[in-house]
Parts: C-alpha cells; structure tokens; sequence
C-alpha cells in the first residue's frame, strides 16, 4: 500500500524538497483517490500515518527547524487533493505545537510520536478561540483540586479524534464566587471516561472525525498541562495558529486551479468567455502565497501588525478559495457538477475554508477590532 | 444697487478653511445677513481663527452636477479613494468636477460623515456637539457625489501588482488609488489610550466632549503644541479647570521664539489655566475614585477628572509598509503629482510628505486634491505647488500668527514690541522666511 519509500521515522526530514516530493506523491497516489470516499466519511488514518512518516507534520516545529513555511506547502500539497486531509493536517499540526511550546517534559516525550504520525490528536480551540476574543461564551469550566484540575462541560465539534486520541483544549477556571480567574490549557486524552458524540452530518468533509466532547468531572493531570494560565500562551502562539490555516485554503485554490487548466484544451473556445480565469488566479493565488511565505519566516512576531497581516493573508486565503473553487467548476461545466467530480467537492471545501474558526466573519470582526483606536470608555 | 444683482459670493479662510457666506453673514459678531464682503470692517476677524479679511479669498464652489444612482458596469474597476476627512472628500469633489461618471468607491474607517476638523478645537466653549458639527452626512454626501461609499471600513491590505485592497468589508480593484488615511494621534508608552482622550477626530472628540458635558471638571492637557494650546483656551472658557503640560519651560516652544511662548504663557495665565513646565510624566493610572493620576520625573503627582494626549501627530506606515510605498514619518509623494512611489497610487493630505516634510493644514488640500484628480483622470496635468500655508492659532485671547517657515536654530529678530503686540520676523540668506505676529486680538479689546 505505502508506496513511497520514506525515510525510517527517525529521520529528520531536513530537505524541504524531499519531504514536499514525498508528501505530494503520497497526495496524489493515495489522497487523490480516496478524496471522495474520506469526503463521505472516511477517516483516512492509514494515509496520514504515511504523510506523518515522510515529515509532514514536522516543517514548523521547533524540533525540526521552525520551517512554517515548510509545513505550510506541505499541507497545502495534501489539501489540493483532498480539502479534509488538508484540514486535519492543520489540525494535527497545531497539536504538535501545543505539545512542544508547553515545554511540559511529559508532552514532549509524547511529541515525537506525534509528528511521526504514529499517534494523533486535534484540537479544540474553536470555541475558546472564539471566547477568548468576546465572540461566544467558554464551553469548559476547570475546578482546582489536589494534582490538576476537574473540568466539565461539552466542547461541540471536534476534528480529527477518536477514542485513544487526544486534542488540546481550555477551560475556564472560575473562582468560588463564580467568577472567572483565569484560563488553562491541557491536552485533552479521549480515554475510557470520555464518551464522544455524535456530530448531525455535516454537507462534506465527513471523513474529518468530528465529535462532540463532553466532559463530567474530568480529571487533568500535571502531565496533560499545556499552559496555566492560557491566555500568555494563546497570544504567543495564535498568529502561527491562524498563519498554519493559510496552508489549507491553498490546497483548495491551487487545486481549483489545476481543475481549470485540465479542462483548457477541449473547453478553452467558450471558456474565455468566464470571469476568474486561470492566470488571473493563479497570480493573485502567487502574490498571496508569497506573502504567506514572508510571515513564515517570523511566526511568533508578537506585534499587532504582525497579527493583522497574518488575519490578513488568512483572510484572503478564503475569500481566493471560494472564488477559485466556484470559477473552476463552471469552467468545468457538467463534468464539475458531478457527484464524484473535484470541483463540486472543492466548493464544499472552500465553503469549509470559509467558516471554519476563524471564519471570513470573525476575521474580518477581529481585524476591525485591531485597527480601531483604543479610546477611554 | 448693484448688490441686488450680483449673487452671493463666498469667501474661504486661508488659515483653518472656513467659509464666509454673504448671504448668511455673520450675525455673531455683527455682520448681518447680506453683507458684502468688502463691506466687511477691516478689523473684523474669522470667527473661527480669528485672522482678517486679508487672509480670506474668493471661494467658487464647484458646480458639481449629481449623477444618478445606478450601479456603474465597466470593465475598469474604477478610483477608490481611502479615507472620508477633508482630504478623502475633497479629492472625490474634486474628481466629481472634471468627471461626473467614472466610477469612484470611498472607503473610510470612520462614519464618513463631513465636519470641519478645525473647529474641534474651539466647539467645547460654544456649547456644540457631535450633531451640530457634522455639516453633511455621509451618506447624503455620497449620494449627491455619485459616490459608493463604504464607510467603518477598515482598508487592511494593498497589493499594488493585482490593483487589490483588502477591507474588513471584503476586497476589490481599483485603476486609481487616493490615499487620504490622516495622520494618527502619536501617544507615548507613558500615556495608556484608555486613559487619555485625544482630538484628532470626531468621534473621540464627541467622547470628551460628552465626559465634560457632565458638569465642570479638573483636565490636564499633555502637550502645550498648537492642538493643545488651542484646547486649553476653548475648557477654560467652557468653565473646566485646566492644567496644561509640557516639557518645555513655556508654549509652543518649539514653533515661537521665547518672547513669544512667553507671552502665551502669561495670557494662559490670565485665562485660569495652570502651565506646568519642564517635566516629563512619567505614568498615568486610574485611582478608585476614577480620577487619573499623573506621574512626573520630578516625583509630584496631579489627580484630574480627564486627561487629553495632545502629543501631536504620526501617519500610521501600516498600508504603505504593505503596499511597498516610499514611506518617511508619512508617504513620500512626488511634489508636483502627489505620486507615490508606485504607478497608481497617489496621496494626500495629512498622510503625506512632500520633500522630507508633512503639512498638516487644510490649505494645501483642495490644490492637492485638484492636482491628484487631473492625475487619476489622465488629463492635462495641473501640477500642485506646495508652499507654506498661513498658521493662525485659534487662541482668542492671544492671535498667533506665523506666515513662511520658521527654522529651528536660526534668530529671531525684533521688529515691534508694546504690550499689545509683539512682532518678530527670522532671516536667512537676507530673506524673511517666516513672519510672526503675537498681539491681543480686536475682538478680546472691543470686550
Ligand atoms: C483640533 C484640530 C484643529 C485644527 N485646526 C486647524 C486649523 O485651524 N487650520 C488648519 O489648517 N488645520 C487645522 N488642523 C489640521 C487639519 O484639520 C487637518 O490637516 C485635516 O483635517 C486633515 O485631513 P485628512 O483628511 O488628511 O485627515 P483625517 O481627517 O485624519 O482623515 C483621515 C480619514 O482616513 C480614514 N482612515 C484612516 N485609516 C484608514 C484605514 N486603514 N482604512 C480606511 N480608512 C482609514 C479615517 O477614518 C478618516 O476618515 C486641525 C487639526 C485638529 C485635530
């Protein structure tokens, strides 16, 4: 099945082009073809373990040379065959983060697996993303009691988990007179005392292993910490968090691309005649993905404008997602409108791209936010 | 009997813009409705800055015929013009006159609507408010220019290769872009935003304005520049104790030679207003009672009701640094075109600088405006000439008056000087470069 000779897990994945030949070709041999069935449900653990192996999850960590940029091409290689991988690559990836920033001995033994893709684990951080910048009201709440913490509550829509697995979560920790102290972070394991339901079937990407988590009483152990207090630690890691995003959408829009160009040959004549064409795309997709790149390269700048770049380019990966993925199938015509065609999937995909936390609403909500003078009350 | 013939005319203060009206007069300081211009006394004086009708010109308003609603299809994407100060608006007008159909988007961060920024600085002690301020809406301006207006927009990003911006609104192309983005207060470290109010635009002035509205109140104004020089004479007059803070000894030390500050201090000091000189805060903190609490280096504290920042001004480099734009303390524009350093996209107003240098007057602004339009239209070029506009300071009790540029480091030599005025002018190369007139206003005598 594994038909790409990867280097043994121990590897350091230090050429950027080998992992990204490595990565695309498992994309392209594996994702391609399973794309539809991972869309319908499929949860495609076998083919992420084999892109865990050849360093797919690996570039951005600190471990492996803080290559954001690295991983961001990498996941973007997977989602430009199949959107829902591409998503719980993100996914995956900011997990891996989550262990290794928390700097927790105990973590970080668990990290290599991990990044080898021999373990995994999502993350849970929509709802408190959300939270933590005043749009809706924390999900979890944290009791101090002797060793950790006991949390309660129910987070909705979890990617990327299954029972075994793990995902990073926060939770609020409110005083005695119920009012709030402060936030932590832990790695959530999904073990026998969490029972993981079920999600009402989403229009696409149902491969994505999405549960509902509640949790009564649960117990979280020194060893599962990942930040405490967690707002220090968010506001380190959120631009590289949303920056990692851009990787998705990119999968999308150059996939969309390729689906365009596919059909030049026989459909070019009447094709001109549509708005968006490819060169167009391509160049806004390029001037983006150059972008991107830049703010790779300094992924924890904790600046304002730093952030405001990062929502930015973030922002306009969704936008250029929806506008690629819906150009591609009129430029495809009937054959995009089949069931089983790529572009009919992508327009779910981009669709995905385009509300999945922090969705267009939220960014551009939070980008407003941040351009606004600070005035006194 | 002529005057019965000829229509109304219009004059334009060259120092903060206002306009005289013949038809309105101005009933205030005893012109009545329907008083002609050269009938005007010779002492009479801007009831807005007080200059004299010297320093008023001809204003022709631009006959600007309002085009129909309808959605524009054209291929080219049209000007979008950034920013709805006086400097946004009057590009979009000036544009309007030499086009009324080109397609022309105004994207603005504030509500858009027009007010005249100068008067902020007087409104308090004539009892006016955000509503009696706004001249037009902008909704209704918009209208009549055939503009689409976007306004609490925020423009987050420029990409000059793809003729894009980026918006909270969403994004779109441009064939010409007009950057009018103003300049932002400067707050240093010491001053947290969420203390100290600052009057650089409507909003945030119509916030302190509705805090002082609650009764008289103890304020401290950080910066004796020409902002808070001003402001401190229109609180004190609106019944507010006033405390005003610099680290030079007296002033606008570093626009007026010391004789001159002196002079402004002293009739500060017949106001009521508190001048504290020669020290620099250190901190400022909100105490239970809400008083906040300055802190100087030199160990006193003050506790006020309210704190203003006029700490003067800086252009924010967000946009430019994005767009590749040459940018120096503002966006270096060409000095005839108002180019920047990319095809496409111009500036004006307070964004910008022009040789190394920001002007940040009202004057400049219809020519660069006028310039920018002939420009993004492709006509004839009209090119802008830059010169130093007149500086009238709005303190009633002391005119201040500057004509040219002074430089720092050069002397000042006297030319009058008795108790009511003070004249001083600065030479360089045998050349006066800038002239200045401190002395008590004809209104303050006549009172
Ligand atoms: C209190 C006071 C008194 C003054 N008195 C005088 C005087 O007597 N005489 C004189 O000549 N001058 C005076 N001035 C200066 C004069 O008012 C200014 O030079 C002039 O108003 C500047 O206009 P502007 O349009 O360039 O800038 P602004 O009025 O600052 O307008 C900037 C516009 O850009 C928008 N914007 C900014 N960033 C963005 C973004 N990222 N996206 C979208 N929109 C954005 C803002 O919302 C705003 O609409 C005074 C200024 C003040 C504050």
């Amino acid at each position: 099945m594994n038909s790409v000779a990867v280097s043994s897990i121990t590897a350091p994945w230090t050429d950027d082009a080998k992992v990204l030949a490595d990565v695309g070709l498992i994309a392209r041999e594996q994702l391609a073809p399973a794309a539809k069935r991972i869309d319908e449900g499929y949860y495609p653990l076998d083919i992420m373990a084999n892109l865990g192996q050849a360093g797919a999850y690996a570039g951005h960590l600190d471990q492996h040379g803080c290559r954001f940029g690295l991983a961001i091409s990498a996941m973007s290689e997977v989602s430009r065959h199949c959107g829902a991988t591409g998503f719980m690559t993100w996914a995956h990836d900011v997990c891996g983060l989550y262990m290794e920033q928390s700097g927790n001995p105990a973590l970080l033994t668990r990290l290599q697996d991990h990044t080898a893709g021999l373990t995994f684990g999502g993350t849970g951080l929509s709802n408190p993303m959300k939270a933590l910048t005043g749009i809706e009201k924390m999900a979890l709440t944290a009791k101090k009691v002797p060793g950790g913490y006991s949390v309660s509550g129910t987070l909705p829509w979890v990617s990327h988990i299954a029972p075994g697995q793990y995902c990073g979560a926060i939770a609020a920790v409110n005083r005695d007179d119920g009012s709030r102290s402060h936030e932590i972070m832990f790695l959530l394991d999904l073990d026998e005392r969490v029972p993981l339901r079920a999600c009402p079937e989403f229009s696409g990407m149902e491969g994505t292993s999405t549960w509902a988590v509640p949790l009564k009483d649960y117990f979280v152990s020194e060893d599962q910490m990942i930040a405490d207090p967690a707002r220090p630690f968010i506001q380190r890691i959120r631009g590289a968090f949303v920056l990692l995003q851009v990787g998705i959408a990119a999968g999308v829009i150059q996939g969309s691309i390729d689906s365009i160009r596919e059909a030049e040959p026989t459909l070019g004549h009447v094709n001109q005649y549509l708005h968006n064409r490819p060169d167009e795309l391509q160049a806004e997709f390029d001037e983006l993905a150059a972008r991107a790149m830049v703010l790779a390269e300094t992924p924890f700048d904790g600046s304002k404008d730093f952030f405001l770049d990062v929502l930015d380019v973030r922002c306009q990966g969704a936008e250029l997602s929806l506008k690629a993925s819906q150009s591609a199938l009129l430029h495809q015509g009937a054959k995009g409108y089949l069931m089983n065609s790529a572009p009919q999937r992508r327009i779910r995909e981009a669709h995905f791209v385009a509300i999945v936390t922090p969705a267009i609403k939220h960014l551009r909500w939070e980008m407003a936010k941040l351009m606004r003078e600070e005035v006194p009350a | 009997m002529s005057h019965d013939v000829q229509e109304w005319r219009q004059y334009l203060c060259r120092a903060c813009g206002l306009i005289y009206d013949e038809e309105k007069g101005d009933p205030d300081s005893g012109l009545a409705p329907g008083t002609r211009f050269e009938d005007i006394p010779d002492d009479w004086e801007c009831p807005l800055c007080g200059v004299t009708k010297t320093d008023f010109e001809l204003f022709e308003k631009p006959v600007v015929v309002a085009v129909e609603q309808t959605a524009h299809f054209s291929a080219e994407p049209g000007i979008v013009v950034v920013g709805a100060g006086l400097a946004g608006w009057a590009a979009v007008e000036a544009i309007r006159q030499l086009d009324q159909s080109v397609p022309v988007t105004l994207i603005s961060a504030c509500s858009a609507d027009l007010y005249h920024k100068p008067e902020l600085s007087v409104a308090i002690s004539r009892g006016l408010d955000k509503a009696a301020l706004i001249q037009e809406t902008g909704v209704d301006a918009a209208r009549r220019l055939g503009v689409q207006l976007m306004a609490e927009t925020f423009v987050v990003g420029i990409s000059p290769s793809l003729h894009q911006l980026r918006t909270t609104r969403g994004s779109l192309t441009y064939t010409k872009l007009i950057l009018a983005q103003g300049a932002k207060p400067a707050l240093p470290a010491q001053l947290p935003p969420e203390l100290c109010w600052r009057v650089n635009d409507l909003a945030c002035w119509s916030g302190m304005q509705q805090a002082l509205a609650k009764g008289p109140q103890s304020i401290a104004i950080v910066g004796a520049g020409m902002i808070g020089c001003e402001i401190a004479e229109d609180l004190v007059r609106a019944g507010h104790r006033v405390t005003l803070l610099d680290r030079n000894a007296s002033p606008l030390a570093g626009l007026l030679p010391e004789p001159a500050s002196q002079r402004l201090r002293d009739s500060f000091a017949a106001l009521g207003i508190t001048y504290i000189g020669n020290d620099d805060i250190t901190g400022v903190t909100q105490l239970d009672n809400q008083q906040k609490q300055i802190r100087f280096g030199s160990g006193n504290t003050l506790e006020v009701d309210q704190v203003l920042a006029a700490t003067g001004l800086m252009t924010d480099n967000r946009l430019a640094r994005i767009a590749g734009l040459d940018f120096d303390r503002g966006i270096s524009v060409a000095a005839d075109t108002l180019q920047t350093s990319q095809a496409d996209i111009y500036a004006l107003g307070d964004c910008i600088n022009i040789e190394g240098t920001a002007c940040r007057f009202i004057e400049p602004i219809k020519h660069q405006a006028k310039a920018i339009a002939h420009g993004v239209l492709n006509l004839e070029a009209s090119a802008y000439q830059h010169s130093a506009p007149v500086v009238r300071l709005k303190t009633r009790s002391l005119p201040v008056v500057m004509n040219g540029l002074p430089l720092a480091g050069v002397d000042w030599t006297l030319i009058h000087e008795d108790a009511d005025e003070l004249v001083m002018e600065q030479r360089f190369d045998n050349q006066v470069i800038a002239h200045l007139k401190v002395g008590a206003s004809t209104q303050t005598r006549a009172a």
